[in-house]
């Protein structure tokens, strides 16, 4: 194996100690020597490529905006029983289709949900704004000025997206909102200030 | 297709099984794609018969219907009135009585698309672990990661707490005569003076009574809009702590300002 240069070792050492999908402007702060995101890139696909070819159980993805070490999927098996305590329970078919609304057209009301829907909604919305999937992102401006819902970090981590971009399809379903509008969403889980 | 079902038992009787339907349009799209339809130029009639059919079935098997559902149902047979009635000549022209439905499930179609692919996503998902899995583990340098509690956090430890009270009609009485907020802001202040810092569950030890307790609650988020304390959470769905804060001690509530519960 080649030996692993000073930065990848700094690097895989911030991703290894992080809990949460780490930003590349966020290890530019903690040090390491790296003088842009480029360069942080570039050392994330050379350490890849090692672990690739030395065969390592893990691999470091992009998600949330941020970098992750996660194990690949064939370890699920044996990993799987060790995670699954604290796993929370699959999305029911309602949240997902209710989240995919949100996904699509945030920053969107209840009454917009129930609508598209065809159904009530307030049961399902509270459970994923408990599961931090969602949060409130504000209020409409017109009649009764209903909440409006936004998707969170959370939801891209939970997904293993790197962005909303990721969503399918968008000439499909509708134009996707671009990263830029979701970053203002907060930290995973935060609802962002009303505007 | 609804890919869910549910399995409806009872002791001693048959147990079917039976597509489940997240609602009336999620039911239309099955029905329209299950006959090959045109979704542009839906049958009413048809689709309307078997519509009424399938909810017919769910009541054969006592299965509660949403009001959607019959919304739904009177909707059709409205269209389909709409349809069989001749049009006046000027109104020929006019939009198809259908149209406002065909919208309805092309736009509920494609939320249904794009969650079907987040449902692959999320299997995906549960085949990785990460460091994020286990983030439920509390560290001792938190101070520098705290999360902001948010009310559902709050109301969810709660009702956690809640949980654990034997239920209704145990077999002891407590005569309480009055609680009021501010009392169990007291409790809440001398405990803090003590130990600086406590379990969220540990304000609510004392006097495991119902009423008391959701006195307490009210207390513990009066007494955080006042800053006098601080709740903090260190991960996601973490146990929350609740310490002293930046005016604890500072502005006391004045004697029967809060709401007295008798």
């Amino acid at each position: 194996m080649d030996q692993l240069s000073n930065k990848g070792s700094i690097l895989e050492a911030l991703l290894f100690a992080a809990e949460e999908p780490l930003p590349a402007r966020d290890i530019l702060l903690l040090g390491g020597d790296f003088s842009n995101e480029v360069e942080i890139e570039e050392t994330v696909l050379a350490l890849n490529q090692s672990y690739a070819e030395t065969g390592r159980a893990f691999i470091i993805r992009k998600v949330a905006g941020g970098y992750q070490l996660a194990t690949l999927p064939e370890f699920a098996p044996y990993v799987s029983a060790l995670v699954s305590k604290t796993r929370t329970q699959k999305l029911s078919r309602a949240g997902l289709e209710t989240l995919s609304i949100i996904a699509y057209r945030q920053p969107v009301s209840k009454p917009v949900i129930e609508k598209l829907r065809g159904v009530e909604s307030s049961g399902v919305l509270s459970t994923l704004l408990e599961r931090k999937l969602v949060a409130i992102v504000g209020r409409e401006v017109g009649l009764g000025r209903p909440l409006l819902f936004g998707t969170t970090l959370g939801f891209l981590s939970y997904f293993g997206m790197q962005d909303l971009s990721a969503l399918p399809r968008p000439e499909e379903v509708g134009p996707v909102p671009t990263a830029e509008a979701a970053s203002p969403l907060g930290g995973a889980g935060q609802p962002a200030g009303a505007p | 297709m609804a890919d869910g079902s549910v399995t409806h038992l009872r002791p001693g009787r048959l147990s079917v099984k039976l597509p489940v339907f997240e609602g009336p349009l999620d039911l239309l799209l099955y029905l329209v794609e299950k006959n090959e339809l045109e979704i542009y130029d839906i049958p009413i009639a048809a689709i309307t018969h078997q519509y009424l059919e399938y909810l017919q079935f769910m009541e054969e098997l006592n299965l509660e219907i949403a009001g959607e559902f019959i919304l739904m149902a009177a909707s059709l047979i409205r269209l389909k009135a709409q349809l069989l009635l001749p049009r006046p000549e000027l109104e020929r022209e006019a939009v198809d009585p259908r149209s406002e439905l065909v919208e309805a499930l092309l736009e509920y179609q494609k939320y249904k698309r794009a969650s079907e692919f987040l449902a692959r996503q999320e299997e995906e998902e549960r085949k990785l672990a990460t460091r994020q899995d286990f983030s439920f583990i509390e560290r001792k340098d938190e101070m520098i990661l705290e999360k902001s509690v948010n009310l559902f956090d709050l109301v969810a430890a709660f009702q956690k707490i809640l949980g654990r009270l034997p239920s209704e009609g145990a077999a002891y009485e407590i005569d309480y005569t009055q609680v009021s907020l501010e009392e169990r802001a007291a409790v809440i202040r001398r405990l803090l003076e003590q130990k600086t810092e406590v379990a969220f569950e540990e304000l609510f030890v004392d006097l495991p009574v119902r009423l008391i307790m959701v006195v307490t609650f009210l207390a513990v988020l009066e007494l955080a809009k006042r800053q006098e304390i601080y709740i903090l959470q260190s991960s996601p769905f973490g146990p929350l702590r609740v310490r002293t804060g930046r005016r604890f001690g500072a502005a006391p509530m004045e004697e029967g300002n809060g709401p007295a519960v008798e």
